[in-house]
């Protein structure tokens, strides 16, 4: 009789205590409100979507819900610091963070502190992950990933194709290259990597033009531009203020190449340029668009429908982007959840090593596959290069109809893989 | 020498300049009429611009439609703002004064924000021809509308201050406070119509920017150049902000000009007017154009 | 300012009756309150430690302001430059020098007073509106300088610190650095209110109430505005570094213009010419951007928040909320919260008397 009531009584305990298993908190640093905002606030929905679906469908991580803590810092690099130093009093296992300022400030913090950062920003900087490239002003970043083609690969993949459409077009001469963007580390981590990539190519370097991140008249900017006889111009900013400078060379009859960074255009951003947007080549870090055929879209709308219940929502390429960056830091979690593992920092980056060509699963044909190892965090080496295409008015009419309509598009241009040169690591 | 270029950015100078102007003359007009100094003047464009870009797509009026309804609109919210927040405050401090002004400007811009989203949102085409050539110039349609838009409205002021009753009033009250209330004038209703007529003019403004750029929170800082034109023109004079406008306009491409041809900082554009303003005021501590204060012991 | 003493409690001397702390009460309750600061890291958390903290530094860089606007009658829009400066000068000391952290941060202060004075010297030669748009004009163009000058600020990408250390101790995490913070504050307002006791200090008094008088007595205006900048500067300085050791990071984007308001908003609310006002102001201004979060919080996930998407737009709740605040405290209380407490302080002394 004895035996049984502790029997029962064990049986009751453990049962009560999986029920209230600890949550596991993560951080999660999103730019609802800043400079970035533009973008930022597609990509943070994504991210929360995916955490909110998988704790509802999956029953979290091992069975215990992901307790997401996120902050809106307003993409200033200080806040993001000292929402940091309470968080990792709070033990946050993981961070998806947003900026390359503030990622690139607490990379020494989280190397201390041990927990993985899964960043919105691409700087090569952080793919150097023992610190053995030689750059300067990068450290080891052992802890750092994020879901895409680095800043820099993404500039040398559109260098590669710009040498070969200059080729095709039968121009005589050396093309000239132009890095525009404002004076901050996001739009400058790439400049030295693509300047120099350009040299080598062939082209001619021209001096970079400075616009700053938040919307305003660039006239000045383009007529500059067109004194310069640019032939490809490379964008560093976010969307926001990309359409001001795609706007006023228009005006001004600037006749250059755009290539834009990942976060330089979307159908949002199209929509808002019109015209002006029209033949800009950039990358695209998922394998499909919103409502393309692919496995996963099935898992892509359930995760929109946690926001958007009623399932009208056209979801920009940063939201899929986001969807795909969170999958990556709960499957790594999932990985050190294992077998009853703890769920620490130091388990979750080995889980980031533990898989090859790696597709989240339930996501495949819309996340690209990614391969991390400790000493080389460049997860993406292939670049998949679109243009935007927009044949018309479209101030009326919402994205998701002008998309439809065919009034705007994403045509596929090419698909560059890019050697995994030792040099060009970290930076 | 890059001579082309120059002439180019000179004449982009001259049609910025010429918005800068429009700005900074209603700012010059509050000072003037009731010596507060407005810090929330960017504002009032922002406001103007999604008011009427929301008149435009929520409500689907024509464009002279929309834009008049936005005339109106700021007229009123120009005299509300002096009664609610500016009467009380007569006989403060200057430094107080700043304060309120400063704190409507946060204000406003975040409930822009929150209204609007943080997006910037282009005008529905409003021209059928959107770019004319000028001197040589691509310039969209709308700016040389601003220009026009300028042109009418200081021949307005003009006007309005040499031969109407209300601004004979305008400019008795600017004079002396006490003698023209002595003489029948309604000093606080002065007040308010000067407000009211700031609010107008810069909201035009701010529907120009906006239908060039997209209507987005970067309209405000049209409000923080204000201060290198009035300080260029000298605060008392409605023409000297004019002429004050035109010259940062011009100061800032020609510095983008020595800046793409030989420094290469990068960032000449948007600090040269704050280095002539400190250099000026070194130099006269009352401006270009202001009369130094004769004070009484 | 007299503060009401009670019946017997006379003044002998001219020394007795300007001691900044008059009553015996008055002192027992400072001795009190400085027992139960240093008790406070053994009681709170360490987020309302962080939160002193910040009110203790803020507090300080408001004070300088104070003396500035409150105490000397002029205008700076560009404080936050100031406290930038001496923020990137204490990190700068430490990395290139090697001076000790705790000698870093009164070093920064000096460094900063002496680039106040250069500022302040032509800015005593502009009144009212002018040197209010040249205040303006010296943020932005100090805010660009800290992004250009790589060797000094680390451009754009910021720069990281090292704490506060001193003889072994380290003072790098919220309960530690909390005594460096109040030690600093306790000195710097001592500082202050005894400088206004002082010679300098009633000169600065006379030349905001009324220069030409002032300057018929024979204070000489430009020495006296000038070396007002420098105080204020000085305590800029000193809150900038206290700043850069308890974040550990440095970067040119916190020293914005917003920042700048935000030191004038507490100066005002708090009341000009106060230094205890001061605190309040900082104080306040601290604690109403949790406040609003806290609000939000409340109602989220109720049909308000849904109505008005509190949730996503709480940044923008914030700067609404201190723009309104600013506007409100103008209008309804212009002398600020010091007026208040002493009202306050008076209605209970002189109970029932009290008007």
């Amino acid at each position: 009789m004895r035996k049984t009531i502790l029997g029962l009584a064990a049986a009751a305990s453990l049962a009560a205590s999986a029920a209230t298993a600890q949550p596991i908190p993560v951080g999660h640093l999103m730019d609802l409100s800043g400079a970035t905002s533009d973008v930022g606030t597609p990509f943070a929905q994504g991210v929360n979507d995916t955490y909110a679906w998988v704790n509802r469908t999956r029953n979290g991580i091992g069975g215990r819900q992901v307790n997401v803590l996120a902050f809106d810092y307003g993409y200033q690099a200080p806040r993001a610091v000292s929402q940091y130093q309470a968080w990792s009093r709070d033990r946050v296992v993981a961070i998806n963070g947003w900026g390359t300022a503030d990622t690139e400030a607490l990379v020494r913090f989280v190397t201390r502190d041990r927990i993985p950062y899964v960043s919105a920003s691409y700087s090569a900087a952080l793919t150097d992950a023992g610190g053995r490239s030689g750059r300067q002003g990068v450290e080891a970043a052992p802890f750092n990933f994020f879901y895409g083609p680095s800043y820099s690969d993404a500039l040398r993949a559109m260098l590669q194709w710009a040498a070969e459409d200059w080729k095709a077009r039968g121009r005589p001469g050396r093309p000239k290259f132009v890095h525009m963007g404002a004076n901050h580390p996001y739009p400058n981590s790439p400049k030295a990597a693509g300047e120099a990539l350009a040299a080598e190519l062939g082209f001619d370097v021209l001096p970079a033009i400075v616009f700053a991140l938040t919307p305003g008249d660039y006239t000045a900017q383009c007529l500059t531009l067109r004194q310069q006889g640019a032939n490809y111009a490379y964008l560093g900013n976010t969307a926001g203020s990309n359409i001001s400078v795609l706007r006023a060379c228009q005006t001004a009859g600037v006749d250059v190449q755009f290539l834009g960074n990942v976060w330089g255009m979307d159908e949002n951003a199209m929509k808002a340029a019109g015209a002006a947007a029209n033949g800009v080549v950039f990358p695209v870090r998922t394998a499909a668009v919103w409502g393309a055929q692919a496995p996963g879209m099935a898992n892509v709308q359930a995760i929109s429908r946690v926001s958007d219940p009623a399932g009208t929502a056209y979801r920009p390429v940063h939201y899929l982007a986001g969807i795909c960056s969170a999958m990556l830091t709960i499957e790594a979690m999932q990985s050190a959840a294992a077998n009853g593992g703890q769920v620490t920092g130091e388990r979750i980056r080995d889980g980031f090593y533990a898989r090859q060509d790696w597709v989240p699963e339930g996501f495949q044909g819309i996340c690209a596959p990614s391969t991390f190892t400790p000493a080389d965090h460049r997860g993406q080496l292939t670049v998949a290069l679109y243009r935007a295409r927009v044949g018309g008015d479209t101030s009326q009419g919402s994205v998701a109809e002008l998309m439809q309509a065919g009034t705007m598009g994403l045509e596929p241009v090419k698909t560059i893989t890019l050697p995994r040169r030792p040099d060009w690591l970290g930076w | 020498m890059e001579w082309a270029l120059l002439f180019q950015l000179t004449v982009n100078g001259l049609i910025v300049g010429a918005l800068y102007g429009v700005v900074a003359m209603s700012f010059v007009l509050i000072y003037k009429a009731s010596q507060v100094v407005n810090f929330a003047q960017g504002e009032f464009l922002l406001v103007g611009a999604w008011v009427c870009w929301w008149m435009l797509t929520e409500w689907q009026l024509p464009f002279w439609a929309g834009f008049l309804v936005t005339l109106a609109f700021m007229t009123l919210f120009g005299i509300v703002l002096q009664v609610v927040v500016l009467r009380p405050l007569i006989g403060e401090p200057v430094i107080s004064v700043i304060m309120a002004t400063i704190g409507l400007g946060i204000f406003f811009q975040a409930l822009m924000k929150w209204m609007f989203g943080v997006f910037a949102k282009p005008f529905p085409p409003i021209f059928t021809t959107e770019r004319v050539s000028v001197l040589g110039l691509e310039v969209q349609t709308v700016y040389l509308l601003s220009l026009g838009i300028s042109l009418v409205i200081m021949l307005g002021f003009a006007w309005f201050f040499t031969a109407s009753k209300h601004g004979l009033a305008m400019r008795a009250t600017a004079f002396d406070q006490q003698v023209a209330q002595s003489l029948g004038v309604s000093v606080p209703r002065v007040f308010a119509m000067s407000w009211a007529i700031s609010a107008v003019v810069s909201a035009v403004a701010g529907v120009v920017v906006g239908v060039v750029n997209g209507v987005s929170s970067a309209l405000s800082f049209y409000g923080i150049k204000v201060f290198p034109a009035v300080i260029l023109g000298g605060l008392d004079s409605v023409v000297g902000a004019v002429l004050g406008g035109l010259i940062v306009g011009l100061l800032e491409n020609w510095a983008q000009w020595l800046d793409a041809g030989w420094l290469n900082w990068g960032n000449m554009y948007a600090i040269a007017p704050f280095y002539a303003l400190v250099l000026i005021l070194l130099i006269k501590p009352y401006g270009l154009f202001g009369t130094k204060n004769i004070e009484r012991i | 300012m007299v503060a009401m003493t009670p019946a017997g409690d006379f003044r002998a001397s001219y020394q007795a009756d300007t001691t900044i702390f008059p009553t015996r009460n008055s002192r027992i309750a400072v001795w009190i309150g400085l027992a139960l600061l240093c008790a406070a890291p053994l009681v709170l958390g360490r987020y309302e430690l962080g939160l002193l903290v910040n009110i203790g530094i803020m507090g300080i860089a408001a004070l300088g302001l104070n003396i500035l606007v409150g105490f000397t009658g002029q205008i700076s829009i560009g404080h936050a430059a100031f406290f930038g400066f001496g923020a990137f000068a204490s990190a700068w000391l430490h990395d290139v020098a090697h001076i000790p952290v705790a000698l870093c941060i009164p070093l920064a202060g000096v460094m900063t007073a002496a680039v106040g004075l250069v500022f302040g010297a032509p800015a005593a030669r502009l009144k009212g509106l002018y040197l209010a748009i040249a205040t303006l004009a010296a943020q932005f163009i100090l805010e660009d300088f800290f992004a250009r000058a790589q060797w000094f600020t680390g451009g754009v990408a910021g720069r990281i610190t090292e704490p506060f250390e001193i003889l072994g101790w380290r003072a790098d995490r919220e309960e530690s650095f909390f005594y460096v913070v109040l030690a600093w504050v306790v000195i710097m307002f001592v500082g202050a209110a005894n400088l206004m006791r002082t010679r300098d200090g009633r000169a600065l008094v006379a030349v905001r109430d009324h220069y030409l008088s002032a300057e018929i007595m024979g204070i000489n205006l430009a020495y006296y505005r000038t070396l007002s900048f420098g105080i204020a500067s000085f305590y800029a300085g000193v809150a900038g570094a206290l700043y850069a050791h308890y974040l550990l990071f440095v970067s040119v984007e916190a020293f914005n213009i917003l920042l700048s308001i935000q030191f004038l908003g507490m100066v005002i609310i708090g009341g000009l010419g106060s230094v205890s006002g001061s605190l309040m102001g900082a104080a306040f201004m601290v604690l109403l951007p949790e406040v609003v979060q806290a609000g939000a919080d409340a109602l989220a996930g109720g049909a308000i928040d849904r109505a008005l998407r509190l949730g996503a737009s709480i940044s923008f709740l914030r700067e609404m909320a201190i723009g309104a605040v600013i506007i409100l405290f103008l209008i309804f209380e212009p002398d600020g919260l010091a007026r208040r407490w002493r009202l306050i302080k008076a209605y209970w002394k002189l109970y029932p008397y009290s008007h």
